[in-house]
């Protein structure tokens, strides 16, 4: 079996240029490529070794694919190729209007659940939540191409907010399904 | 017996290469197993074409019976009776008893197991024993049909099963002594005979309501590639419980008081009748006779579809929630496909159509499709088609965490992802000289662990001592194709592998696997002698066919007529006794027939020799 260099960082694996804006039907193609050279399905015959390789193979490619897809993912990854690495439990942002805003963010999503559409509500958060997101994933590309990666950084903690909520939101809705149905 | 393969000239004997393999459908209500034959992927059926085998088994004191067998027993001996048995796959004593009322058996605990197991009158079976019988039924029709050992299968599962359920799966089809090769998911088989059959590219919806489980799956069709973009669900949600909802109908309306086991299966039995009869009909007539007790009612379709709506309404929040997890519009879906027996029902595909804003598909039998797609990836995976591109890509249906401080469930792979997917974190020590650690893995969306399901905990052992917060523990949690996880830890100063111990929360463990494939070894040898016969049965057939073939061709040309009488004589003898004389006799007929045509088979090679070589120029023979 031929081997994937785990030395090389996921955008060289996909032979894309390290920056935050990705080609994602190219990203797509690339890891369908390589899922076609290390797909388990390919080694069910083979060795238990190569079983294993093959396995450990395609994870990686998968897991590489999901950090690219992943903005929030993808601009923690840039960074951390940039030497700095991100400590999700030590780490806050100082913005005190950035905390506002979540902190308001979150008493809307729980004032829904007594709204006449909750479903509509959690939808409305979700779209003040994307547009959210498209701003700082501007303003992180803008940083990070000027070389300001610990301005970067600190936009890059925003992201993971935002993204948070917006996971928050969709849990939420998830479970005002569960108790509708 | 190779002289007797009397292949024309020039033919290849392909056949003998082709490695035996099966797709089976493991179903609540029925199951099916299918295979590719002359490139073409079929449906194998008993001698009667019966394509279905009911997933019922009845424990006799005598003998275990599957099928339509075991199902003749239902109304009659309903305890020793057990259908329905997927809904138990991979589930522990509380969730069957939320599942309770619904269930006529009797469950006994074990203090040393988590798996629960029902009280038969031949011993008491866990859900994966169940299913390894029926397993079994299926894996020697496929046998019988193709004439030969499989090399492997491919077993397929709800998309929307968890980690217990498909290790339970897995688990039946070790005690079954299969080889699998994967573990399917059922909307990525259907979709697999769907677009095989099409061959379009484009996004399909895949809509399997079965017996017992519900799943919705978006995938992508892309050059041969089928890639799951998401999926969802209900493991617990499905044409049984239509059946139920008629039976409190029944129950309700007929003023019955204390319904034990007899008239509960009667009743349900019944209830699958109604259900069936309303697909085509608008009203039916429900006849109950239990004892000295007659109920006579009758039921309209318009009854029945206000009795089901709010199944059907789960079923369609299920498909915009996985369309918000793919990220698509509606719009988007260049297709709906309908899967399982449920979708039958014709307020199914009309709220599911209505849903989609397009008519859904049903051009192949939804019983079968799964059956269908599962046979063209176990052909594959058997290594018949070398240069077939086609590849399967699906993702975890259900988030995995771990529980954190105060009951919380922290998610290290989402919903959804590309599997197989492995994802590591670290941890330290807390304390000075600590060696081990515990971590308890849940799978499930919910905020709370006690709200989510409990998978298994791990105790990690045999950390070098240090003081606290200076080992580094690299915990990487893997998932495989089969959607199946498993953990591994180790200290990176050291370089030390943890010890897993492995307590799942649901499944049974390795050492009750071996105790019950030992108590299996028993059935096995009679199981291995039934088989054998069959094998010799299906040999001599295919003797007789071959011996029949030649002779017709060029038999009195070749033969005296004492050679030609003794071949007859022999191969008589040999079609008599085929269905009563033992593996041993069948296997000397065989031989005699072998040996009284021994001259016959070499003059026949020197004919079609010479017949190749005469009309050709010397330098068109090829001298190896």
């Amino acid at each position: 079996m031929q081997m994937l260099d785990f030395k090389q960082n996921y955008f060289q694996l996909f032979g894309l240029s390290a920056e935050f804006h990705v080609d994602k039907d190219l990203l797509k193609a690339k890891q369908q490529a390589l899922l076609a050279e290390f797909h388990p399905d390919l080694f069910v015959n083979a060795s238990e070794q190569d079983r294993r390789l093959s396995v450990q193979q395609a994870s990686h490619v998968n897991e590489a694919y999901q950090t690219l897809l992943n903005p929030v993912k993808r601009a923690r990854y840039l960074l951390k190729i940039k030497g700095l690495e991100l400590n999700d439990e030590t780490e806050t942002t100082s913005d005190t209007g950035f905390l506002m805003e979540q902190l308001e963010l979150r008493e809307q999503l729980d004032e829904c659940r007594s709204n006449q559409d909750p479903i509509a509500c959690c939808e409305e958060i979700s779209g003040k939540l994307k547009s959210r997101a498209q701003q700082f994933a501007d303003e992180f590309v803008t940083k990070f191409s000027t070389e300001q990666y610990e301005a970067a950084r600190q936009v890059s903690r925003k992201m993971q907010f935002i993204y948070r909520i917006q996971e928050q939101v969709l849990d939420f809705q998830f479970q005002l399904e569960d108790e509708l149905a | 017996m190779s002289l007797l393969q009397i292949a024309e000239p020039g033919q290849s004997t392909a056949p003998h290469q082709h490695k035996l393999s099966a797709g089976i459908d493991l179903g609540t209500t029925n199951s099916l197993v299918a295979s590719v034959r002359s490139g073409k992927a079929q449906i194998l059926t008993d001698s009667q074409g019966n394509a279905l085998i009911p997933s019922i088994v009845h424990f006799g004191a005598e003998r275990t019976l599957v099928g339509t067998q075991a199902q003749e027993l239902e109304s009659s001996d309903p305890l020793n009776t057990l259908s329905s048995i997927k809904r138990l796959m991979g589930r522990g004593i509380e969730d069957i008893k939320q599942l309770g009322d619904n269930l006529p058996y009797q469950f006994v605990g074990d203090a040393d197991s988590k798996v629960p197991r029902i009280k038969t009158s031949a011993g008491n079976f866990t859900a994966v024993e169940v299913s390894a019988d029926i397993l079994k039924v299926l894996a020697n029709r496929a046998r019988e049909s193709l004439g030969g050992e499989l090399t492997g299968v491919v077993i397929t599962v709800p998309a929307y099963f968890d980690d217990a359920q498909r290790q339970a799966t897995r688990d039946a089809a070790r005690l079954a002594d299969l080889n699998v090769f994967r573990l399917l998911n059922e909307p990525t088989a259907a979709a697999v005979a769907y677009g095989l059959d099409q061959n379009n590219d484009g996004v399909i919806a895949v809509y399997d309501l079965g017996g017992g489980t519900f799943d919705i799956s978006i995938l992508r069709l892309h050059k041969g590639v089928f890639e799951v973009l998401a999926t969802g669900g209900d493991s617990a949600l499905g044409g049984d419980d239509m059946d139920h909802a008629i039976g409190e109908w029944i129950i309700s309306e007929a003023g019955f008081k204390n319904v034990d086991a007899f008239l509960s299966r009667k009743i349900m039995v019944a209830a699958r009748q109604v259900k069936e009869s309303l697909t085509n009909n608008a009203f039916t007539d429900i006849l109950i006779e239990n004892g000295d007790l007659t109920w006579q009612g009758q039921l309209s379709r318009i009854q029945f579809e206000e009795l089901i709506k709010p199944l059907v309404k789960k079923t369609i929040t299920s498909c915009r929630r996985v369309l918000r997890d793919a990220k698509l519009d509606k719009l988007e879906i260049t297709e709906v496909v309908m899967v399982g027996g449920s979708t039958r029902v014709p307020l199914v595909s009309q709220m599911a159509g209505e849903f989609f804003d397009r008519k859904p598909m049903s051009d192949l039998d939804p019983d079968q499709v799964v059956a269908i797609g599962a046979a063209i990836q176990a052909d594959i995976l058997a290594g018949n088609k070398a240069d077939d591109s086609m590849l399967l890509l699906d993702v975890l249906p259900l988030s995995l965490g771990i529980e954190t401080m105060g009951g919380l469930s922290e998610k290290i792979i989402s919903r959804n992802t590309a599997i197989p997917v492995a994802r590591a974190q670290e941890f330290t020590t807390f304390k000075d000289g600590q060696t081990s650690m515990a971590i308890h893995v849940v799978q499930g969306e919910r905020e709370l662990v006690s709200d989510c399901r409990s998978l298994a905990r791990f105790d990690l052992r045999g950390f070098p001592p240090m003081t606290a917060g200076a080992a580094r523990i690299r915990v990487t949690y893997q998932v495989d194709a089969d959607g199946l996880m498993s953990v591994k830890a180790e200290e990176l100063t050291s370089g030390v592998q943890a010890d897993i111990v492995v307590k799942p929360s649901y499944g049974l463990t390795d050492g009750e696997i071996e105790v019950m494939l030992k108590a299996s070894m028993e059935n096995a040898k009679a199981d291995i002698a039934i088989r054998m016969l069959k094998e010799q049965q299906v040999e001599a057939r295919r003797v007789i066919e071959a011996i029949d073939a030649a002779l017709i061709i060029d038999g009195e040309f070749l033969l005296s007529a004492e050679e030609f009488n003794q071949i007859k004589q022999d191969r008589d003898m040999l079609e008599k006794e085929i269905e009563t004389a033992d593996t041993e006799t069948l296997k000397q007929l065989i031989k005699s027939v072998e040996k009284s045509s021994e001259t016959y088979v070499a003059r026949r090679m020197n004919a079609s020799v010479k017949q190749v070589l005469e009309g050709k120029q010397i330098d068109e023979v090829e001298i190896n």
